[in-house]
């Protein structure tokens, strides 16, 4: 319990209500009373309460009604019963339904004050057990990595393991899986990690762009060339160098790039003399580079030099367990950089959550975190904040093949947020091809 | 009731610290030399007097605040729960609030009707935490937990433990952990034969602190 314990008095009765909040004053808790349930459950949306005295004979809405929705959502807030003499059995059945005692009126001073101890002490207890968890909870992390299922407890050892070697390093992991992210936490536990980590996307560029981005030109080396500039791998020297999407990489540089792995020194475009290179490689790609390797388009001596170590990424589907700390994570992140007043996820959203097969992985949960945040009402998201993951849009098959294509293409260039390699990949067709698809019908993000 | 006595009995010799000129009546010139920080106590039916000076000597000692002696006030009849065959404490608190009384910082009531409030079964004594008035019983004070009258001395000790508690509650002061602290919840007498006439360190200084402001309040208010 953080600051002043907040206790909550529900019951109908005013006098009650000011008999039982003026003892609670006395005692130094932060008391509020509410005359319903409805208003209780309104009240519970605003604000924690670490206790909260619950009549359960009421108007509007019974105690037992009001103690079910709190179990539900807020399960850590300690619950005490208030009931009439006479009705005892409905007691018992709150205590079944997760109630922590009851009392019945007029209490006993010594009961209710060694009640009142008792459950307030087992709360501090449960309090720092979470404080406890969060501590094992950072055990969890690896750098900006966070997972406690077994597949990425496994990850973060082998990253602890590959660390401090100079190997090269091939992550596969579909889309959106954090395969630069498991980069950054290689090079941070490197001895290179006082040197520059350099990433790049070889999917983002044509081959003449890339070409130039990676070694770089001498001043005239070619039309527009008008001064000298320094490649990513010239730039890298003394750190990482991370390559993703390495699959998309054209046959002529994977040439170029193996010489300089074998070779260890480069020459920039135009310029006469080589640069001697010293940067560990990591690369990732969300292809199976053994097709491509039988395709034709991924070179056998080039997969053999970058995959001295080869890491699987696991799938956000394969590590459900995982889903909650990571949605939370999120939450957290989205909370404070657009200052919201949300500080959890209810029970039932978090399980639709982990119900989702998420085809775009973590990137794709941060997305739906965020935007949840975004759209939020009330300080908790609920099942309807995450009910469009679920929402299938009633579209009518369509007849012709065209269409067919147009709609499929749409719907996973969508999925990819418009990374157009991305969605190239998945479709398998080349980036050029779908440029020319995606003029063709029209599409727009 | 006691209907022949007026504030302090003028043949005796006045209580260590109770203001000799108190009454519900005072003065012009009385009110103008009464000090600022003052706790009026009544009487609410009829009530031993020495048990009403014990508690006067004790506030003015332990709290170090004058307090005066005020013309006894019956009982409210509303207060009277005929199901429960006591009193609600808190109506008797709106009856003190309501007289007439306006000279007192603080109003004390004692009585020795059995006082409980809507949720709990009795109490010693009521007082809303930073209110003006409080009230305090000896209902369950004389008597030992096995029934037998309790000793004189134990008597008026528990009831100068339930006043001082009750009356540093209307300084703002909360309940206290401490053990052997005046301000600790006692909800028995064997618990309230625990604790100490004093008031912890912690529970003394917010009490000083509090009474500092008060004053200074006060001052700027005249």
């Amino acid at each position: 319990m953080t600051g002043r314990i907040k206790i909550l008095v529900v019951d109908d009765e005013l006098i009650v209500r000011e008999s039982l909040i003026g003892w609670l004053k006395k005692t130094g808790y932060e008391v509020a009373g509410a005359e319903g349930g409805a208003r209780a459950i309104e009240m519970l949306s605003e604000r924690d309460y670490d206790l909260i005295f619950l009549d359960i004979k009421m108007p509007d809405m019974s105690g037992i009604e009001v103690l079910q929705h709190i179990r539900a959502n807020y399960p850590a807030s300690m619950v005490i019963m208030i009931t009439a003499y006479g009705s005892v059995e409905n007691a018992v059945e709150a205590m079944k339904l997760g109630a922590n005692d009851y009392l019945m009126k007029p209490f006993e001073p010594e009961q209710l004050a060694l009640l009142v101890e008792r459950l307030l002490q087992h709360k501090r207890l449960l309090d720092e057990n979470l404080m406890l968890r969060e501590r094992v909870a950072a055990r969890m992390r690896c750098q900006d990595l966070i997972g406690a299922s077994p597949c990425m407890q496994q990850l973060f050892n082998i990253i602890e393991e590959v660390a401090t070697a100079e190997s090269p390093v091939l992550l596969r992991g579909e889309t959106g899986t954090g395969k630069e992210l498991v980069a950054k936490a290689i090079h941070s536990r490197s001895g290179r990690c006082y040197g520059p980590f350099i990433p790049i996307n070889c999917g983002a560029f044509t081959e003449t762009l890339l070409e130039s981005e990676l070694f770089g030109h001498e001043s005239g080396s070619f039309t527009g060339a008008t001064r000298a500039k320094k490649g990513r791998l010239e730039i890298a020297q003394g750190g990482t160098l991370f390559l993703d999407e390495i699959g998309e990489i054209p046959l002529k540089m994977q040439v170029d790039l193996l010489r300089v792995l074998e070779e260890k020194r480069f020459h920039r475009v135009g310029a006469t003399h080589d640069t001697p290179l010293d940067f560990r490689l990591i690369c990732a790609t969300h292809r199976d580079l053994n097709k491509e390797i039988q395709r034709g388009t991924f070179r056998q001596d080039f997969y053999y030099r970058l995959n001295v170590i080869e890491i699987e990424v696991p799938p956000l589907r394969l590590r459900v367990e995982d889903i909650p700390v990571l949605a939370e994570h999120f939450l957290e992140q989205f909370r404070k950089e657009t200052n919201k007043p949300v500080v959890g996820i209810q029970q039932h959203a978090m399980k639709l959550l982990e119900a989702y097969q998420w085809p775009g992985n973590v990137r794709e949960l941060e997305n739906v975190i965020e935007r949840a945040v975004v759209l939020a009402k009330g300080r908790y998201l609920t099942r309807n904040d995450f009910a469009f993951l679920f929402s299938t849009p009633a579209q009518t098959i369509p007849h012709s093949l065209k269409e067919m294509e147009r709609q499929h293409i749409e719907r996973l260039l969508k999925l990819c947020n418009w990374n157009i390699s991305k969605a190239a990949g998945l479709l398998e067709i080349n980036r050029v091809t779908l440029h020319s698809k995606i003029k063709k019908y029209g599409l727009h993000p | 009731m006691n209907p022949g006595r007026r504030g302090p009995v003028a043949d005796d010799p006045p209580a260590a610290g109770v203001h000799p000129g108190a009454t519900g009546s005072s003065s012009k010139e009385e009110t103008s030399m009464r000090p600022l920080l003052t706790v009026g106590l009544v009487a609410m039916g009829h009530l031993a007097e020495v048990a009403i000076r014990v508690v006067a000597a004790n506030l003015q000692t332990i709290l170090g605040i004058h307090v005066d002696i005020l013309e006894p006030l019956e009982v409210p009849r509303e207060s009277f729960l005929t199901q429960r065959q006591q009193y609600d404490a808190g109506l008797i608190l709106r009856h003190l609030a309501q007289s007439a009384l306006p000279c007192h910082l603080r109003i004390l009531g004692i009585t020795a009707i059995d006082l409980c409030v809507p949720i709990l079964t009795y109490v010693y004594g009521e007082a809303e935490v930073g209110g003006r008035v409080a009230v305090v019983s000896d209902f369950r004070l004389r008597q030992t937990d096995d029934g037998f009258p309790a000793s004189l001395d134990r008597y008026y000790e528990r009831l100068a433990k339930v006043a001082l508690h009750e009356v540093a509650h209307t300084f703002a002061l909360h309940h206290c952990d401490g053990p052997g602290c005046l301000m600790h919840f006692a909800a028995t007498l064997k618990q309230l034969d625990r604790v100490k006439l004093l008031f912890c360190d912690h529970c003394e200084f917010a009490l000083r602190m509090n009474l500092k402001q008060i004053l200074a309040d006060s001052t700027k208010a005249t």
